[in-house]
């Protein structure tokens, strides 16, 4: 019975140092991968020197571009935010119903999973569009949210499953111990705690999901990529739009990876 | 604290637990009266902290009955929180909450789950506090204390419930020895107040200055009981002798 507590005990501390690395977003610089960090640097300031520099050298077309695709800028981030903060919220409760001991709930949760991560998100989008708008007529933008947050939301549940697991059963012990029920000892003491063991992965699928919103420009949805595709279309200058269009993404993304592992120094350093 | 005798606190009847094909408790039967203060021994892998943490439900039975300030704990039905929220648990591990402050730490299950208001909960805190010695710490957060300050928040968290019974879990296992004596200060304090308890340690000296009984547990049974000078002078089985021997 000791050998089965102390293999209990080394593997909750095992799990304490486990990082979660989830997602294919840009790698997050840390000023300790020191090739990483230059590279980061390089690619930001290369990307924005390009940029000025095709804008000021080619005016025509670049210069119309670059005022062209704004618009759609906001657009990728409205998808991108909204479909996060749906893919929170499926991701919490995926995430607490792959680790209940109640078998309907686990298995609803993990069948879900294992649906949607097998299936392509450009076929997800294509299904809730057009297969589900057979039922219910959904606009473009709602249904792309829809579509990603329920795809991403399968993602976070690993994310959020990971985390809650990583924080040591002792903390649940001590805190049913007083009295505190299951979910309230979940959203008082564990969640608090799992929060910064997943806030790094969470930070990873924004940017990928960034990255992904890309797929919602076949749905009508006026992205980035389609006004980019809708301005090349009408002036037939494609390898200059997309060259924008990509040099657009790279600044974004490289962005949000600099921005979130500001964050995560400043969470680390509590 | 008014203690009543004759009152059973609990009562364990024919406890049975098996983990996969161990049988880590071994038809054991145990009565802890009101006020009472028993000290169970044995070595690692006996079954002591797995009799102990069924006391609360954390270890859930296979067989017998287990009755804790009149509930039956044992039956599924029971709303053990309700229970938990009388009995005090003190881990080997603390298991402090890291995320909230010393204070915070007192003050959390208080209003969660015994509902009372923020400076109803502070002022029981900081009294408790005060009286474990670490009121200067109450604003500070535990991962920068010491073990021996960590588990003196870990008790007096569990005090702030005012419980009627305290489980303690080889509360000074995982000390170093200078910080062992502070913590046991406070146990002996909580036991001379009246508090019942159900303490699994080694620290004989705390035995022998507090504890009515003590219990002596082999491969998931009680081997031998008796009073504290009882083992220190002829334990009756050669087991007893020998763990004797071996922690003295």
């Amino acid at each position: 019975m000791a050998a089965l507590a102390d293999e209990k005990k080394s593997q909750q501390e095992e799990a304490r140092h486990v990082t979660i690395d989830v997602g294919d977003g840009a790698a997050i610089p840390s000023k300790k991968d020191a090739g990483l960090f230059t590279a980061w640097r390089v690619a930001f300031f290369g990307a924005i020197a390009t940029i000025v520099y095709l804008a000021v050298s080619k005016p025509d077309p670049y210069l119309d571009i670059i005022k062209f695709v704004p618009d759609g800028i906001l657009v990728t981030f409205e998808v991108t935010v909204l479909s996060i903060l749906l893919a929170l919220v499926i991701g919490l409760f995926t995430g607490l119903g792959r680790i209940s001991k109640n078998p309907l709930i686990n298995g609803i949760a993990s069948l879900y999973v294992e649906v949607i991560r097998g299936i392509p998100l450009l076929v997800q989008l294509f299904y809730i569009y057009f297969a589900l708008g057979r039922i219910v007529q959904m606009p473009p933008l709602p249904s792309a949210v829809f579509a990603m947050g329920i795809c991403y939301g399968a993602y976070m549940g690993e994310i959020f499953r990971a985390g809650i697991q990583s924080i040591p059963m002792g903390q649940t012990e001590a805190a049913r111990s007083l009295g505190m029920s299951n979910s309230q000892s979940m959203y008082h003491v564990i969640l608090p705690q799992a929060f910064k063991t997943i806030l790094p992965p969470v930070g990873n699928e924004f940017v990928a999901l960034l990255k992904d919103s890309s797929l919602v420009s076949i749905l009508a949805v006026a992205d980035l990529l389609r006004r980019g595709r809708e301005f090349a279309a009408e002036s037939f200058t494609y390898f200059e739009t997309y060259t924008i269009v990509a040099l657009v993404y790279l600044i974004i993304t490289l962005f949000l990876s600099k921005l979130i592992s500001i964050m995560e120094e400043r969470i680390g350093a509590e | 604290m008014q203690n009543d005798p004759r009152r059973k606190m609990v009562e364990m009847k024919g406890v049975v637990k098996f983990f996969g094909t161990l049988k880590a408790l071994d038809n054991v039967s145990l009565d802890v009266y009101d006020g009472e203060k028993v000290v169970i021994i044995g070595p690692s892998g006996s079954g002591k902290s797995t009799l102990l943490r069924s006391v609360n439900r954390l270890e859930e039975i296979n067989a017998g009955t287990i009755m804790v300030d009149g509930f039956e704990i044992s039956d599924p039905k029971t709303n053990i929180n309700k229970v938990r929220e009388e009995v005090g648990m003190v881990f080997q591990q603390f298991n402090v909450f890291p995320h909230k402050t010393v204070l915070e730490n007192l003050t959390l299950a208080q209003k969660v789950v015994r509902k009372r208001s923020k400076s109803d909960a502070e002022k029981i805190a900081k009294d408790l506090l005060a009286k474990v010695g670490i009121l200067e710490k109450a604003r500070e957060y535990p991962t920068r204390l010491s073990g021996g300050q960590q588990q003196r928040v870990a008790i007096a968290r569990a005090l702030a419930m005012q419980p009627k019974l305290m489980l303690f879990d080889e509360p000074t296992s995982a000390l170093d020895p200078e910080m062992i004596g502070e913590v046991l200060d406070v146990m002996v304090k909580l036991a001379k107040e009246g508090m019942t308890m159900i303490v699994v340690t080694h620290e004989m000296g705390f035995a022998r200055e507090v504890s009515d009984r003590v219990i002596f547990m082999d491969e998931g049974k009680i081997l031998e009981e008796g009073s504290p000078e009882h083992f220190f002078k002829n334990p009756a089985h050669d087991r007893t002798k020998q763990f004797m021997r071996q922690i003295l």
